[in-house]
């Protein structure tokens, strides 16, 4: 049996993992990746203690140092399928079909990317559906190519695109982008840009690949259609949370709503920390802090156990 | 013979790459943002737009789909 299953590698996994192992609380950590969802970012410049990073070498320093760590056992490449209460604690049984008994969990399995849902997006997933900018930006060279979604990721995805594409179009629901003022500054002054507001998505369409973006203009009702080779979807995060959805309380939003002093949920033994909660700014230095935040809590909760 | 169709700021590209060299697997890289024939046979041999795309001995695997490439290197 042990005190502790954190759920998770990211920020707040990898922190929470940390603390653990230096408390001597006996820990497994599941996880697939290290590093969170910023492992694809080119460069992070925010990351507290070093003035600039790459999201990969990020993820590689926060792996080294869980491994570094003596006594948590890391369970990796593998995720956490299904969570259910016991009378001592809780049972994780995970994908690749361990068992894993713990007295606590931890829930730190972060968000992934929210996809449109509309016809098309699925099928041309790869043939032109694209979600990884600074991946897959030069395969469209020469081509027209759309990205919807008018937050930071949705610029930064246009930037990306400016270098290789003929032509890009940001499409956006509203009627101006919200994201930094600066990015859109940028695609502003470029002439091959185009910024489509009021636009709702209706499908994606092609032959083998993607040649075709339909949308109804809300302003005026009409339906139009983008000739585009390609179309990249940046339209925010869906918090991870399947496996503890019945457990514990999720707000509106998807998220895992917790106590931001203690980082607990509404099930007393589960705790949750970083993009799957409903923190309101999601971030890797908060999700470090909270997760630290939850693990001392998770230290004291087991120290008042053994006690009583 | 390994070949790896790479663009220059995708992470996952380095992920496979560094994987081969923690193997000693050799492997030929090449770069679809600079290269336009690399990236129409990439296309071709793939028939899908994303990196990174490797080439086991013409088996074609898209993305860096570890136990996938572990299965046809035999490691």
């Amino acid at each position: 049996m042990l005190d502790l299953a954190i759920i998770g590698g990211g920020p707040a996994g990898v922190a929470a993992g940390v603390y653990a192992a230096r408390k001597k609380i006996k820990t497994a950590l599941i996880t697939d990746a290290f590093g969170g969802q910023s492992v694809v970012s080119d460069e992070i410049q925010n990351f507290v203690g070093l003035k600039s990073v790459s999201g990969l070498a990020l993820a590689q320093m926060m792996e080294w140092h869980l491994r570094a760590q003596e006594g948590i056992e890391i369970v990796f490449p593998d995720r956490a399928a299904k969570i259910e209460k016991t009378a001592a604690g809780f049972s994780v049984a995970t994908e690749s079909g361990k068992k894993i008994e713990t007295l606590a969990v931890l829930w730190t399995a972060g968000s992934r990317r929210r996809e449109l849902g509309g016809p098309g997006e699925a099928e041309f997933e790869g043939r032109g559906v694209a979600y990884c900018s600074t991946c897959d930006a030069p395969v469209f060279k020469g081509k027209a190519v759309a990205v919807v979604g008018g937050g930071n990721s949705g610029l930064e995805a246009a930037v990306d695109l400016f270098p290789y594409a003929s032509r890009v179009y940001l499409v956006i629901r509203g009627e101006d982008p919200r994201g930094d003022p600066l990015t859109l500054e940028k695609i502003k002054a470029n002439p091959n840009a185009e910024i489509i507001a009021s636009a709702e998505i209706l499908s994606i369409s092609g032959d083998n690949f993607v040649s075709g973006l339909r949308y109804r203009d809300k302003k005026i009702g009409e339906e139009k259609e983008l000739p585009v080779g390609g179309v990249f979807v940046e339209i925010g995060s869906v918090p991870n949370v399947n496996p503890v959805k019945e457990l514990v309380e999720i707000n509106a939003a998807g998220e895992i709503a917790v106590d931001h002093r203690t980082q607990k949920t509404s099930l007393e033994g589960i705790w949750a920390a970083g993009d799957a909660t409903d923190v309101l700014y999601k971030q890797n230095n908060i999700s470090m802090g909270d997760a630290v935040k939850a693990v001392l809590n998770v230290y004291d909760w087991l120290k008042r156990r053994q006690k009583s | 013979m390994v070949k790896i169709y790479t663009t220059p700021t995708c992470v996952y590209c380095k992920m496979a790459k560094d994987f081969f060299a923690k193997n000693n697997i050799k492997f030929e890289e090449h770069n679809v943002a600079e290269d336009d024939r690399a990236r129409e046979e990439m296309i071709a041999k793939s028939h899908q737009l994303g990196v990174p795309v490797i080439d086991v001995d013409g088996e074609i695997v898209v993305g860096f789909n570890r136990p996938e490439i572990q299965r046809l290197l035999k490691i």
